[in-house]
């Protein structure tokens, strides 16, 4: 009631009164107080406090409402809001408690005619009493009646001064509660009104039953309610529809509702005197649907607001009957045919001057707009019109394409952007939840923070950060934005940066600067997009098969590692250090062999996990840990690497092994036969595995070498063992192994049920001494021992080992025979050819540690022929070796201790003091028994033999046993001409065997320093054949196998 | 902040070191257990001052392995927001610098670096150094920072500071 003028949402003009109340006076006197009163049924401490709407109004409207009262006969027909009597904020009934109070004490004071409250005060509760009494109460005496009200009261009011000022709130919202209305209540029922006359008939209805209230038949209405806002229907207060039939007789403006009356469910009683509050979110631009008339459900668009008019101005398409003739042609139309139309909805389509010309109507125009019949349009062919707020829903209208469409025909650059600022308002409010950090943007709180209690709907309830506001306060989702700190964990939620997280260091107007956990960048984004987060997450990491940290294949000759994951793409550093963005769909994973072996610039050997220093590039001086290896370049990572999350890339040649105890050793080991750094590259696989246990093992790793590329093996000799585990989340259980690996073991817990795989690092077989007294021994019983897992190294063991030799042997061997790589077979380059040469055998290793230190330096010329025999055998299980090998030993080339020099001596002075195939064959059986049966296959010949003019054989194709002549050499192929058939064929390089030319024969030599030289063999001896050279005076001796008979 | 406060401790014990040492090693497990972790809720145990209390030992069915559980009282260091701390630099760059405070590893952003501090990436080592070059903040040197927030994982803490504030910056 404190609201009287302010612009109220509900307006009730209503008469209305119980026969009890003809005789009391306070009706006629002031029927304002007691429609109020009748009106608010559901509120009877509204009821209680009607005298006191008076009081209120005494402060500063007490005048005027007096003069109100003088005028009311002359003002009674106008309908004007200032009638304070009849226009009660009957909905606002949230202070009135306290008003309650305030009335007591303040009625005097606030000077209310001392008449009036003797009247009004008492009056006002007995006559909601009466209201609510029944008819019975008729027959009681005033007396009775007054006192069953005290009761009835005093009890009512209980509530309020039990929960005094302390339990406001609650005691609000149960004397709420208490008023709401039942089903001894009067009930409210619709009566159809001509629309716009709701205001008038109310009154013209109330003095109506004034006038009737003295005579024999008073109306029997409670009251009249038309709430503001609410067209076409006035409500009526009654215990009957008789008396509302009654009531609404002869009432013009009510005839259409006279044969029909609706009962509003009790229910749904409040809802009637709801006070919708108004639509404050309407804003320009938004889309907005009608809710009635011509233009039902069409959408539109507001153009402005005038919330003091309750009018939407809004945009849309007009619906004009270009049918029905207009003006001068309306006369020739018959009025059947009239009718007829008019039932039609004409369709939504831009306004045509043109169409309204043709049929007669008249188009004037004002400024930009086009005026046909009061309505405005605009050039476009829009209507811009003028709509009742409520005639208009506003809430979650969402456009269809098609009528998007239609509007976007005209191409105002606004409305392109308006679906997505739609959205964009949607989303804001979306995103909104409970326990985020707000501001208000708007409104005559602006800045004002707080944290979100609750949200219904669009409306927020916030908990005010403010020294003197304490109560919770509602505000529109869009009166508010997020709020955030420096300092403050996040989470992206929208954006580019979905679902990264990260701290917060800078914050500005519409701008927040990120550093992301993950990937340790900087991000900026909207506050809008963020969300406090609470769990920490780790970030964006993964994305489909793809993770943070991965090597994915760029194209079929770059790889590189993802640093960053985006919503739609994501960022990867290529091998070139260059950052490229790239979709999912367009990379493919790279498969990592779980062993991918690196050299690094001293020739150590690294691989995946190691720690290097970067000592030349970009990088140097920067440590880091190796992620991936891919051919010449290692990614790196390093916590103190700000860019690209911490990785970057290096050159092999640019990084060294940072250093740890197998360092050592493998510094020394290239040291004694640097001119190999294979040797110390497979000794060095174990790194990993085994700890730093390998140094002395080199041998033994060596042999392992080649298996290790054949696949996964299985490790027999550890299954069935007790063993304990040492490290790891099980540390100290014990199991039986399952299954095992060289890196990996199954074990089956003792303890409990269940069988867990386990670093074979983190194991020993239980019943044994303690590795490190183990180590020594194992050194110096067989270095090969050395290289197993702690279960080799431990005594008794010796025996399997044996076995294991050549396990391995066989292992590499096996798979190269089969699928020799035409790749390696063909390679011609002698450092390719070298590379077998210096030596994988692991046989041979053994002898390297005896050989290698006599000389290092010095070309193998000098080394006993069942050396060069072995490492002839080398290259067969060499060429097994994946191409990765081959990889990792042409990076070696350049590395500033292996030149390519000594090796390529090496090369070419490894055929040489060789003997006859045969012989070849047996020194090979000398290192070890196992090698001999490769060696027999592959004649003893460096792949890349292949020379021109020469006589060979074909050794499997379907040409097989054929002969003929290389005419020429390729990658991994040699054009054969066949005189048989007199053609010329490509065979594979494999596939051919030099024929061993006889005395007297025209030779040419295969390998060693007089490669490619032809001459004459003269004499063979033993294994060797005497040629003779036309440019050298004397016969020189090469070994036969290297002779090839030539053209 | 350092807190000198009490915690649990449930220390896992095989049973082959029931014997007379058996407190002993429940002791030196624990210290090598908890010393040098971090949760989030107390920060970094520094260091364990006192054992109050080794419990029974549980053994654990089927497995033979006992658990005590173990109060002792520790030092924690648990950095807060506001906290004022002093720190050294570990490393700059544009983005910023990181620093370490102990255990602690804090990143401030350039946008938290007063403006007057400017990276010179071509100094030795780049540095962030004022323009009258009078104040200049180079690696291994002790800056005062605030924290304004912190990031805890499971394994560590993480921390974001400021030096815009009064008193803060290069401590000479």
């Amino acid at each position: 009631m404190s609201d009287y003028d302010s612009d109220q949402e509900s307006y009730h003009g209503g008469s209305g009164s119980e026969p009890e109340e003809d005789s009391n006076s306070q009706v006629d006197r002031s029927p304002s107080v007691s429609e109020a009163e009748e009106n608010n049924q559901e509120e009877e401490v509204a009821d209680e406090q009607e005298p006191e709407g008076e009081d209120l109004n005494s402060e500063n409207e007490y005048d005027e409402e007096e003069d109100e009262e003088d005028n009311r006969p002359s003002k009674k027909k106008k309908k004007n809001e200032r009638f304070g009597g009849f226009i009660i904020d009957e909905a606002d009934v949230d202070d009135e408690v306290e008003e309650d109070d305030d009335w007591e004490d303040g009625a005097g004071e606030y000077g209310i005619v001392a008449n009036e409250v003797d009247e009004l005060g008492p009056t006002a509760r007995e006559i909601e009493g009466r209201r609510r009494g029944t008819n019975l109460w008729d027959s009681q005496n005033e007396d009775e009646i007054e006192e069953y009200l005290r009761k009835k009261y005093a009890d009512a009011s209980a509530p309020i001064k039990h929960f005094g000022d302390a339990g406001e709130e609650l005691a609000d919202e149960i004397t709420q509660q208490t008023l709401l209305p039942g089903v001894k209540d009067p009930n409210l029922w619709m009566v159809k009104c001509r629309i716009g006359d709701e205001k008038n008939t109310a009154l013209l209805l109330m003095r109506k039953f004034i006038a009737y209230q003295l005579t024999e038949n008073p109306l029997k209405i409670k009251s009249i309610v038309s709430p503001e806002g609410v067209k076409g229907y006035i409500y009526i207060e009654s215990y009957k529809q008789t008396h509302v039939k009654s009531a609404i007789e002869n009432v013009s403006s009510l005839k259409m509702g006279f044969w029909k009356q609706q009962m509003v469910p009790i229910k749904e009683m409040t809802d009637v005197l709801k006070v919708v509050k108004v639509q404050t979110g309407l804003r320009s631009k938004q889309w907005v649907r009608l809710k009635r008339g011509l233009y039902k459900d069409d959408i539109a668009q507001v153009d402005y607001v005038d919330l003091a008019q309750n009018h939407v101005h809004l945009k849309l398409l007009p619906r004009i009957d270009y049918t029905r003739p207009r003006g001068a042609l309306r006369a020739s139309m018959d009025s059947e045919a009239l009718k007829r139309k008019k039932k039609r909805r004409p369709a939504a389509k831009p306004f045509d001057p043109e169409a309204i010309r043709a049929i007669g109507g008249e188009v004037t125009s004002d400024g930009d707009f086009l005026i046909f019949e009061g309505n405005r349009y605009s050039r476009k062919g829009f209507l811009y019109k003028n709509f009742y707020i409520n005639a208009i829903t506003a809430d979650g209208i969402k456009p269809t394409l098609s009528e998007l469409e239609k509007f976007e025909e005209a191409p105002e650059g606004i409305d392109i952007e308006l679906p997505v600022s739609n959205k964009d308002n949607s989303a804001n409010s979306q995103s909104l939840s409970s326990g985020d950090n707000v501001e208000v943007c708007s409104g005559e709180l602006i800045n004002l923070q707080g944290k979100v209690l609750s949200i219904d709907g669009d409306m927020v309830t916030i908990m005010p950060k403010h020294d003197d506001l304490k109560l919770p306060l509602e505000f529109m989702a869009s009166e508010l934005r997020k709020f955030f700190k420096q300092g403050d964990h996040v989470r992206v939620v929208g954006g580019r940066y979905e679902g990264d997280t990260g701290l917060i260091v800078r914050v500005e107007q519409n701008r927040i600067v990120l550093f992301s956990d993950v990937t340790m960048h900087e991000l900026e984004v909207l506050p809008r997009d963020l969300q406090l987060c609470s769990d920490m997450a780790s970030g964006v990491d993964s994305l489909g098969q793809f993770q943070w940290g991965d090597l994915v294949q760029l194209d079929p000759q770059n790889v590189g590692v993802i640093v960053r994951i985006e919503r739609e793409k994501m960022h990867i550093l290529n091998m070139a250090g260059k950052l490229v963005e790239a979709k999912p769909q367009s990379l493919n994973k790279k498969k990592e062999h779980r062993n991918t072996i690196g050299v690094d610039a001293l020739g150590n050997s690294i691989q995946r996990r190691d720690i290097v220093k970067v000592i030349d590039g970009p990088h140097t001086g920067m440590h880091g840990e190796i992620k991936h290896l891919y051919r010449h370049h290692a990614f790196l990572y390093s916590r103190l690497m700000t860019d690209n999350g911490g990785i970057f890339v290096c050159r092999l040649r640019h990084i060294a092994l940072a250093g740890n105890s197998t360092n050592k050793q493998a510094i020394t080991a290239p040291q004694n036969g640097f001119a190999s750094p294979q040797i110390t590259s497979p000794r060095h696989t174990p790194g990993s595995p085994f700890g730093g246990g390998g140094g002395g093992g080199s041998g033994g790793r060596g042999g392992g070498a080649g298996g290790r590329f054949s696949g996964v093996r299985r490790d027999r000799d550890l299954i069935g063992q007790t063993i304990r585990i040492t490290g790891g989340p099980y540390k100290g259980a014990v199991g039986i192994v399952k299954d095992a690996t060289e890196c990996t073991a199954r074990v089956e817990l003792h303890s409990s049920c269940q069988t867990i795989s386990v670093d074979r690092r983190n194991i020993t077989i239980v019943g044994q001494q303690s590795k490190d007294g183990r180590l020594t021994s194992s050194y110096s019983r067989t270095p090969v021992n050395s290289m197993m897992t702690p279960g080799y190294r431990e005594g008794g063991k010796t025996p399997v080992q044996g076995s294991m030799t050549p396990n391995y042997e066989v292992g590499n061997r096996t798979p190269h025979f089969g699928s020799t790589t035409p790749s390696h077979d063909g390679s011609k380059t002698p450092t390719q050819a070298w590379d077998p040469a210096a030596g994988y055998t692991p046989a041979r290793v053994t002898d390297n540690d005896l050989e290698y230190p006599m000389d290092p330096g010095t070309p193998f010329a000098q080394t006993p022929n069942t050396l060069y025999g072995s490492s002839d055998h080398s290259y067969s299980p060499y060429q097994g070796i994946s191409p990765s090998r081959g990889s990792n030993s042409y990076i070696n080339t350049p590395s500033p201790i292996n030149t390519a020099s000594p090796r390529s001596i090496q090369y070419h002075q490894v055929p040489s003091p060789s003997g006859s195939y045969a012989s070849l064959m047996s020194s090979s059986s000398v290192s070890s028994p196992g090698l001999a049966a490769p060696s027999l296959t592959s004649f003893g010949l460096p792949p890349g033999w292949q020379t021109t003019d020469i006589f060979v054989r074909i050794t499997d194709s379907d040409l097989a046993g054929q002969s003929g002549i290389i005419r020429d050499v390729s990658e991994a192929t040699c054009s054969v001409y066949l005189p048989e058939e007199e053609r010329v064929v490509t065979i594979e390089n494999d596939n051919l065997e030099p024929i061993m030319p006889k005395s007297k024969d025209h030779v040419k030599v295969l390998c060693g320093s007089y490669r490619d030289r032809t001459g004459n063999m003269l004499a063979i001896e033993g294994s060797e054949g005497v040629v003779l050279m036309p440019d050298e005076k004397n016969p020189i001796l090469i070994p036969l196998l290297h002779l090839c008979l030539a053209t | 902040m350092f807190y000198h406060i009490a915690l649990e401790h449930d220390v896992l014990l095989h049973p082959r070191y029931f014997g007379p040492q058996l407190l002993d090693t429940v002791k030196q497990k624990l210290y090598r257990e908890v010393e040098g972790t971090c949760t989030g809720k107390y920060g970094f145990v520094i260091a364990v001052t006192h054992i109050d209390n080794i419990g029974c030992g549980l053994i654990l069915p089927g497995q033979g392995f006992v658990v005590y559980t173990v109060k002792y009282k520790a030092i924690v260091f648990r950095p807060f927001k506001g906290e004022v701390l002093e720190a050294v630099v570990t490393q700059l760059n544009k983005v910023g610098m990181f620093a370490e405070i102990g255990p602690l590893s804090c990143f401030i952003s350039h946008h938290s670096i007063p403006s007057e501090l400017q990276f010179c990436p071509n100094t030795s080592p780049p540095c962030y150094k004022s323009k009258e070059e009078n104040i200049a903040i180079q690696p291994e040197d002790t800056i005062r920072l605030k924290i304004v927030g912190t990031r805890v994982d499971a394994s560590g803490i993480f921390a974001i500071g400021t030096l815009m504030d009064d008193y803060l910056g290069l401590i000479h």
